[in-house]
């Protein structure tokens, strides 16, 4: 029989006690086997030997872990997923503890590298068929039941799923496309959780303009207290507090642009929140200050000063990329798509993001060395000179004007 | 519970028995043989004593022993592998006593001809080929990871952003 695991489902157990067969729901948390997984700790940042011994042990046990979760058959590994809350937390600290490619590099040891990349395997295994309600033709779960468990176990939310993009998204981009592309059309609640947590993403912003002594005004248009006034800029900052805002801007850009790639459709629910203009004049307040502070700090160590700069400077194309995806999903693509008669709203869309992100003069002139801009408004006119000519010259012509001022 | 007892519970939980193990291994040597066996068998089994300890009982030690004997049945000394997969089972051991086991296993092994001694590593690989597959063995999965692209060079000398110039001549 097929085995769609819906409320109803009952499957017979021998109780273990009485040795009598019994009808349970197929998932309950009774049929979970006591596992005890442990939280994943990342790599120690010295190869100190029993540190390193005290990190291979717990590797170990996960790693073990995760095999036997995937031998599982569909429905028990479906009861573990959803009711062993310590297999949930082992994975949230993996994905969220798991070094990152771009972080600070150390001598890692062979075994540990090893023993790295055997969790990461797994734990994308398993992501992946958590991900998946339709395991085989014999083993699924219906699609509106699926949406519901992942969604009320918290089995995914929008940290994870970032998360997911940063650590996946560059060998397994497709997959880890139609994975997440799954779940969001499984459970659209999964937008509104995305839409909640923009604004949380432009407060990091806010937070690290806060920490350059930086403040964009339109963000937080409430009065400064007087004692926040008093602040430092990155070229007074202590060496210790550049490095980490400058860390902490480049896996936030890393990290956004990581999802937005690998789950573009995504970029609507961003400009929900005028994201486009946001990350504009962010990147106006922020870029300039931060590169003249490396360039002019003081440095002992010039292998740090490289790395900032090279983090930097990475930070910078990931938020043009990151603009040039918004761009390009919520106007150009549709202006491509879209008859003559429905093109009139994505071309007024557009004007107008370029009419924002013209006040932004460092961050469109290097959108502009990225993407130029000449080729999108070419295929602009090529979509829609015969419906309004004059508006878009006209704007084109203050876009112009703006750029000489 | 911590999880180094609950591993080792689970990976002690096999479907090779101590007593299928003597067993086998009785059945397949001759007479005559048999009491020199008996005496390694012995050996094995206190090895097994001194490492597992005697909190848990019989079982427990038995267990160990088969544990032991899947560890050396292909080794002809104690390794570091070795070493590494006995402490993480049971914590700290006394070396005398793998080096025991090591060589009891290898005495045993050494009487069984090459068809016997697959049998028996078939016998305890049962337990695994009753699972199942593995879900995603035929993944092709990458470990490719997002990396600090390259960048331009750090400007020492002179501010370069000044003299960048962009046309907006559409």
């Amino acid at each position: 029989t097929d085995h769609d695991y819906h409320h109803e489902l009952q499957v017979q157990e021998k109780d273990q006690a009485t040795g009598k067969l019994h009808s349970l729901p197929a998932l309950h948390p009774s049929r979970m086997a006591e596992r005890f997984f442990v939280l994943y700790r990342p790599p120690p940042k010295t190869n100190v030997p029993a540190l390193v011994e005290e990190f291979l042990e717990r590797a170990h046990f996960i790693a073990q872990d995760l095999d036997w979760l995937l031998t599982l058959p569909h429905d028990k590994f479906w009861c573990q997923v959803i009711f062993d809350e310590t297999l949930q937390k082992c994975l949230d600290s993996y994905v969220s503890l798991a070094p990152r490619r771009f972080d600070e590099l150390v001598d890692t040891p062979t075994s540990v590298v090893q023993m790295q990349e055997c969790l990461q395997r797994r734990v994308f295994l398993v992501f992946l068929r958590m991900s998946t309600h339709k395991e085989s033709r014999e083993h699924f779960i219906t699609p509106t039941v699926y949406g519901e468990i992942v969604y009320n176990n918290f089995l995914f939310d929008i940290p994870k799923i970032l998360d997911l993009c940063v650590l996946f998204g560059k060998g397994n981009s497709s997959l880890l496309s139609k994975m997440i592309e799954n779940i969001f059309k499984q459970q659209p609640s999964y937008y509104s959780d995305l839409e909640e947590t923009v604004p949380t993403i432009l407060q990091v912003f806010n937070n690290i303009l806060g920490e350059c002594g930086l403040q964009d005004d339109r963000a937080s248009p409430e009065p400064q207290r007087l004692a926040e006034k008093i602040r430092v800029t990155p070229s007074e900052m202590p060496l210790q507090e550049l490095k980490d805002v400058v860390l902490y801007l480049c896996d936030t850009c890393t990290t956004l642009w990581a999802f937005l790639d690998i789950f573009p459709s995504s970029s609507q629910t961003f400009q929900k929140h005028n994201f486009l203009s946001r990350l504009a004049s962010f990147y106006e307040l922020v870029v300039t200050e931060l590169e003249s502070a490396v360039k002019k700090g003081k440095f002992e160590d010039r292998s740090l000063q490289m790395d900032l700069w090279r983090r930097l400077s990475h930070s910078r194309r990931k938020m043009v990329e990151i603009a040039h995806i918004l761009i390009n999903q919520t106007c150009l693509q549709p202006i491509l798509e879209s008859s003559y008669e429905t093109v009139h709203p994505f071309v007024e869309e557009f004007l107008e993001i370029f009419t924002t992100l013209l006040q932004e003069r460092r961050f469109i002139r290097d959108y502009d060395e990225m993407f130029p801009v000449d080729e999108d408004v070419s295929l602009l006119q090529q979509a829609s000179s015969t419906l309004y000519p004059f508006q878009i010259t006209y704007r084109i012509l203050n876009v112009h004007d703006s750029k000489n001022c | 519970m911590n999880k180094r007892t609950k591993f080792r519970e689970h990976v002690l939980q096999s479907d090779l028995t101590w007593k299928k193990m003597v067993h086998f291994v009785t059945d397949s040597l001759d007479k005559k043989e048999q009491q020199a066996l008996n005496e390694t068998l012995k050996a094995l089994l206190h090895a097994a004593k001194q490492i597992v300890g005697t909190d848990h009982g019989q079982e427990a030690i038995e267990s160990g022993a088969v544990f032991l004997f899947k560890i050396f049945h292909n080794r002809d000394c104690v390794g570091q592998e070795e070493t590494k997969a006995i402490k993480q089972m049971f914590g700290p051991f006394p070396s005398t006593s793998a080096t025991a086991a090591c060589r009891a296993t290898c005495y045993i092994t050494s009487r069984l001809t090459e068809q016997q001694l697959e049998s028996l590593v078939q016998m305890f690989e049962e337990k695994e080929e009753n699972h199942r597959g593995c879900f995603g063995k035929n993944v092709t999965f990458s470990l490719e990871m997002y990396d600090l692209e390259d960048c331009e060079e750090l400007p020492l000398n002179g501010d370069a952003d000044a003299e960048r110039h962009v046309s907006f001549d559409f």
